[in-house]
């Protein structure tokens, strides 16, 4: 997946029309693992956001695999997202009322995957995530490692090329932060482009090359 | 999202809301309910009106003229009728009495009839024989009684019940005695019961209301009831029946048998001809007039249960803001949200659909103790389903529309 950004704003709506993002200019290589570190509050999750095509630069280029983002449709975001892309959230988001292998199964569902073929391949990943005893199991049930290990295996359901990862460590106990990063480095030397939010320094040293940011900027 | 995840995903909802989603399908349920029993009500009304229309005859005209009619009369207008229309005459009621071997027997009228009465509206069991034209042209003296099954039996007209002292009501006397070929004396003369005709119990009587006896009767021909008729029968009416085989052969027999009326008792005469098609009609307005309020009320019920369905989906929205969030990064687009929604509230409609169905049926077999018998229409079924559905989906498109248009990062930040 390549990724190239040229003079990203986003400016929120608030009473100071706020600048989350001021002129970001980016380019992340297919099969790169970037790190993106910086203080709270100055524009990591927004970058993110923007580049998973969950929200929307006020100003600026964004091309992904050399197409402009800005002229697609909802439809045509939400399936770029669906096969090209998978998230991995700090707080999981896995859904409570789901067994973990539906979790997994879920991206699927919006797929052209037939029917039949979804629980066998979201019990594959299940496996690869090494939580294959643990498919019936809800969420709630699940240790934050564990959940997180499953919110990985959901990320992979349509075979992305880019993995987003917004502090997927930031919930998680140092131990279970390895496992997560050794997996997530895993998956970027099997191809998968990653780019990971991190607060902590240990975390992105795993990465390929670190993004500093401050104040909405890369520095 | 495929069909069947749409319906997993909504089943999975409802059923960890139980008290929820049985209270939002409540005004639904009563809604369905009303119109469950009222169209079935309706339908059966409409099936009666259909088979009485098959067993009166088709192109069938009625008229009651204040005057006695001869044979001649009835030959005459027999011929100026299309061909193959059935003409037939019936005189007054006569009140009287019988006696069987010395036991006096009231309690009934006498009539006079044409064998024709049988080609409209004949629903008995003939034991014995009906009249024939020989019975007509020679005044034989025979009878025929009408047995009534228990629960169709004409009341005891009361007037008699204090007739002369030791008789019998006709219709007690026949439960016990077969009166079959003996002999009766009416006015005097010695008749026999050459025939009982026994009348179909009720819910198979689909007979109108005007051709059904509401008094115990005995039948004699035409022509002998005129000669036992007392001295002023002048003063008797003639009820005229046509059945023509079609409703183009009724218009033109209506105006056959007006002029015929004109020409026998003058210009003035104003004979009310009633085609039956009409008579149909009216009954059939009047069915649906008696279940008008009905489908008022079950109307109000299911704007009501459209506002549940609508609130619950606003609810249910509200409080899965996130889950749209996450499905949304996940890949699935407005369409699939405003259907999963969609999906979520048609399935609660159909719960409502079901509950109302049953609540429906249990109140046609409790409640209407109709007269016919009652059959399950599956097309009743089919519109109640529909309707629940329509109602819902009506009810649900509007937060739904605004649930597919979340945008997915606000979604997913909302706690
Ligand atoms: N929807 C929003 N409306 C207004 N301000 C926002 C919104 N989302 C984020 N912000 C602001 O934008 C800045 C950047 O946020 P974010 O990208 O989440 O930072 P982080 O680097 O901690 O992930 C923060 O100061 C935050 O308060
Ligand atoms: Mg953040």
């Amino acid at each position: 997946m390549v990724i190239h950004c040229e003079h990203l704003v986003k400016i929120y709506q608030t009473a100071d029309a706020f600048r989350a993002l001021n002129d970001v200019s980016l380019d992340i290589a297919p099969g790169d693992f970037a790190a993106v570190m910086g203080p709270s509050g100055c524009g990591k999750s927004t970058l993110l956001n923007i580049l998973g095509l969950l929200d929307e630069p006020t100003s600026g280029v964004y091309r992904l695999n050399d197409i402009s983002t800005a002229d697609m449709s909802d439809r045509v975001r939400s399936r770029t997202r669906r096969d090209h892309i998978g998230f991995i959230f700090q707080s999981f988001n896995l859904l409570p009322k789901l067994s973990v292998l539906q979790n997994i199964a879920l991206p699927m569902r919006y797929g052209n995957l037939p029917r039949k073929d979804i629980l066998p391949r979201a019990y594959e990943l299940l496996q690869r995530v090494g939580l294959a005893d643990k498919a019936d199991r809800t969420p709630q049930e699940l240790s934050g490692g564990q959940c997180q290990r499953v919110a990985c295996a959901r990320a992979l359901a349509n075979r992305p090329e880019l993995i987003l990862a917004d502090e997927p460590t930031g919930n998680l106990d140092s131990k279970a932060g390895e496992d997560i990063l050794s997996l997530l480095r895993d998956l970027n030397r099997s191809g998968i482009t990653i780019v990971m939010v991190t607060h902590d320094d240990k975390i992105a040293h795993g990465a390929k090359h670190i993004i500093r940011m401050k104040d909405g900027e890369i520095v | 999202m495929k069909l069947p995840d749409l319906i997993a995903t909504g089943w999975l909802e409802i059923r960890s809301h139980k008290m929820r989603s049985f209270l939002s399908v409540f005004a639904i349920a009563i809604g369905i309910a009303t119109f469950f029993y009222t169209l079935s009500i309706l339908s059966q009304r409409y099936r009666d009106i259909d088979r009485t229309a098959e067993v009166s005859g088709k192109g069938r005209l009625d008229t009651t003229v204040e005057r006695p009619l001869s044979m001649d009369q009835y030959n005459q207008l027999l011929r100026m009728l299309p061909p193959q229309a059935s003409l037939s005459f019936q005189t007054d009621e006569m009140f009287t009495s019988a006696t069987y071997k010395g036991q006096i027997l009231t309690g009934f009228f006498l009539q006079g009839l044409l064998p024709t009465w049988q080609d409209s509206a004949f629903v008995y069991q003939v034991e014995g024989r009906f009249f024939n034209w020989q019975d007509i042209k020679n005044k034989h003296r025979v009878a025929l009684i009408v047995v009534y099954p228990r629960e169709k039996e004409p009341r005891h007209i009361s007037s008699v019940d204090s007739g002369p002292a030791g008789s019998v009501q006709l219709q007690d006397f026949i439960k016990h005695i077969n009166l079959l070929n003996q002999s009766i004396t009416i006015s005097d003369q010695s008749f026999t019961v050459v025939g009982i005709l026994r009348a179909p119990p009720v819910e198979k009587d689909f007979r109108a209301p005007e051709d059904q006896e509401s008094m115990q009767k005995i039948f004699i021909p035409y022509t002998t009831w005129y000669d036992i008729a007392p001295r002023w029968w002048d003063s008797f009416s003639t009820r005229v029946r046509i059945v023509t085989g079609s409703e183009d052969k009724a218009a033109r027999a209506t105006s056959v048998l007006h002029s015929f009326l004109r020409q026998q008792f003058g210009p003035d005469f104003l004979p009310g001809i009633r085609l039956f098609r009409h008579q149909l009609d009216i009954y059939r307005q009047g069915a649906w007039h008696n279940l008008k309020a009905m489908i008022f009320i079950g109307l109000i019920a299911m704007i009501a249960g459209g506002i549940g369905i609508m609130n619950i989906t606003m609810v249910v929205i509200f409080s899965r803001t996130r889950e749209i969030g996450i499905r949304r990064a996940l890949g699935a687009s407005r369409l699939d949200i405003l259907l999963q929604f969609l999906t979520e509230a048609m399935l609660l409609g159909l719960c409502g659909a079901a509950g109302g169905m049953v609540l429906g049926y249990l109140a046609v077999l409790h409640m209407a103790n109709n007269t016919s018998q009652l059959t399950f229409s599956w097309w009743v079924v089919a519109a109640s389903v529909l309707l629940a559905l329509g109602t819902s989906f009506l009810f649900a498109l509007y937060p739904a529309y605004e649930a597919s248009k979340l945008r997915p990062v606000e979604a997913l930040k909302y706690e």
